[in-house]
């Protein structure tokens, strides 16, 4: 993933590939930084909604420690805690990271797609 | 139901123990409502405990700056910098001890084996070069100690810290000059100054490191010793303690500029350096067969020590290399 996002740099926008530094916590980061974006939520609910979408139960002590990163890295913000949950929405550097992650998911996602379809058949 | 509650909101408080008081401090009520909601849903896993656990140490961890992972590079940097002062003092109790014993024995005779005299001078050159080190780091970090200790912000913040230091400094100072001519093959004996290095240097080192000893494991011959010198041997360590805690907050809480912070980063290498050239002639000694007789015999405490000390040296390169990697300005690698 670093490599790609040092191949993409030229023209990259601030923040881009900034998921790149999270080496293994880059999957727990995308898909928490895929929730936030649609809309503020909490650990549980942030838990939920993984799960929902993506088949994947994020264990509390993973979510914690790729929350603090992201929120170290400026890429999400803690909102006023209501009732000892505490919000986190998506910042704008973070939109524009995972934008850039997801750009080059997806390329790695097309070429492997259309060796796929090329060697093997569709089925 | 409210029984079930109140068990779920100790269990979670006992997972959160896992996590650094700085951590709690900051994510501990949310995380315990997310470990609550996790235990109404599904009461028990051991996946789930095991992640906590592993998650709580990586906090640990990165607290301590040793995964690169603090936000802020100037917070690395000192975090780095308090760890590389805990892990050399992990390293020097040992190390010194089985140097002042070499030393000692030198003293006394010159060593008989070609590992014991590679040794003796591979780590002396390194004590050498770690007290320069040392000196070098800690009178520019006291200036600036005293310098905050005038300002009345950082005043509070720092004055335990400071207290704690000087006051570990002193006690192992003290305790240690005085009881430095405790061995009789040193201090004002005719034969002593026939060493690597003056004897009083070696018996002060003897004296500061008596509690690095194989008599704990035999109870019986440590109850034959002076009061004085079992007191001592249970006070030196708590001192030396106190001593590196205090200098670790400091550093830990210390405005230091940009400038301070480089080469303070940079002196920690070297440390971390010295003590591998260190290693490597302790190395030479304990693992080298026949290390020698009497004085230069090398024992299981020699070996534990060796095991203590790859341990010290692995955490100082980590959080001196971690430190010197974030400090403001560094080229990046």
């Amino acid at each position: 993933m670093m490599a790609m996002a040092k191949r993409s740099g030229g023209d990259e926008a601030p923040g881009a590939g900034a998921l790149g530094g999270f080496g293994r916590y880059a999957g727990p980061a995308t898909l928490i930084l895929s929730s936030l974006a649609d809309g503020a939520k909490h650990g549980y609910a942030l838990t939920k909604d993984v799960e929902a979408f993506s088949g994947v139960r994020l264990a509390p002590g993973t979510l914690y420690e790729a929350l603090s990163r992201l929120e170290g890295q400026g890429l999400i913000e803690a909102l006023e805690s209501q009732d000892r949950r505490r919000p986190y929405r998506l910042t704008a550097a973070g939109a524009t990271a995972l934008r850039a992650h997801l750009d080059d998911q997806r390329r790695v996602a097309d070429v492997g797609l259309r060796r796929l379809a090329s060697n093997w058949g569709t089925s | 139901m409210i029984g079930t509650q109140e068990e779920s909101a100790r269990r979670a408080a006992r997972l959160l123990r896992w996590y650094p008081a700085t951590w709690r401090a900051r994510y501990g009520d949310e995380f315990a409502e997310l470990l609550i909601a996790e235990f109404a849903e599904q009461p028990r896993s051991w996946r789930r405990a095991a992640d906590v656990a592993r998650s709580g140490l990586v906090a640990r961890l990165t607290r301590a700056g040793l995964t690169g992972h603090q936000p802020q590079p100037a917070e690395q940097v000192r975090a780095g910098l308090a760890t590389a002062a805990c892990a050399l003092a992990a390293f020097g109790a040992p190390g010194i001890a089985m140097w002042a014993q070499l030393t000692i024995g030198w003293a006394w005779t010159p060593p008989g084996t070609v590992g014991a005299t590679i040794a003796m001078a591979a780590m002396t050159a390194a004590v050498l070069l770690l007290a320069v080190l040392a000196l070098l780091a800690v009178v520019p970090l006291s200036w600036s100690a005293a310098c905050s200790l005038r300002r009345r912000p950082a005043r509070r913040a720092l004055r335990g810290r400071a207290l704690l230091a000087l006051a570990g400094a002193v006690v192992l100072a003290v305790g240690s000059h005085h009881f430095q001519n405790a061995w009789p093959g040193t201090g004002a004996h005719p034969w002593a100054g026939h060493g690597l290095v003056p004897a009083g240097v070696a018996a002060l080192g003897w004296a500061a490191t008596l509690w690095v000893s194989a008599y704990w494991a035999h109870p019986a011959a440590l109850a034959a010793f002076p009061a004085a010198e079992i007191a001592w041997m249970a006070v030196s360590p708590a001192a030396l303690i106190a001593a590196v805690a205090g200098v670790a907050g400091l550093v830990r809480r210390l405005d230091l500029s940009v400038r301070m912070l480089r080469y303070e980063a940079w002196l920690a290498g070297g440390a971390a350096a010295a003590m591998a050239v260190f290693l490597a002639g302790a190395c030479c000694w304990v693992l080298a067969p026949g290390s020698g007789s009497g004085l230069f015999h090398a024992g299981t405490i020699d070996v534990a020590s060796l095991a203590v000390m790859v341990l010290a040296l692995t955490m100082a390169r980590r959080a001196a290399g971690l430190a010197r990697k974030a400090a403001p300005g560094s080229r990046p690698r």
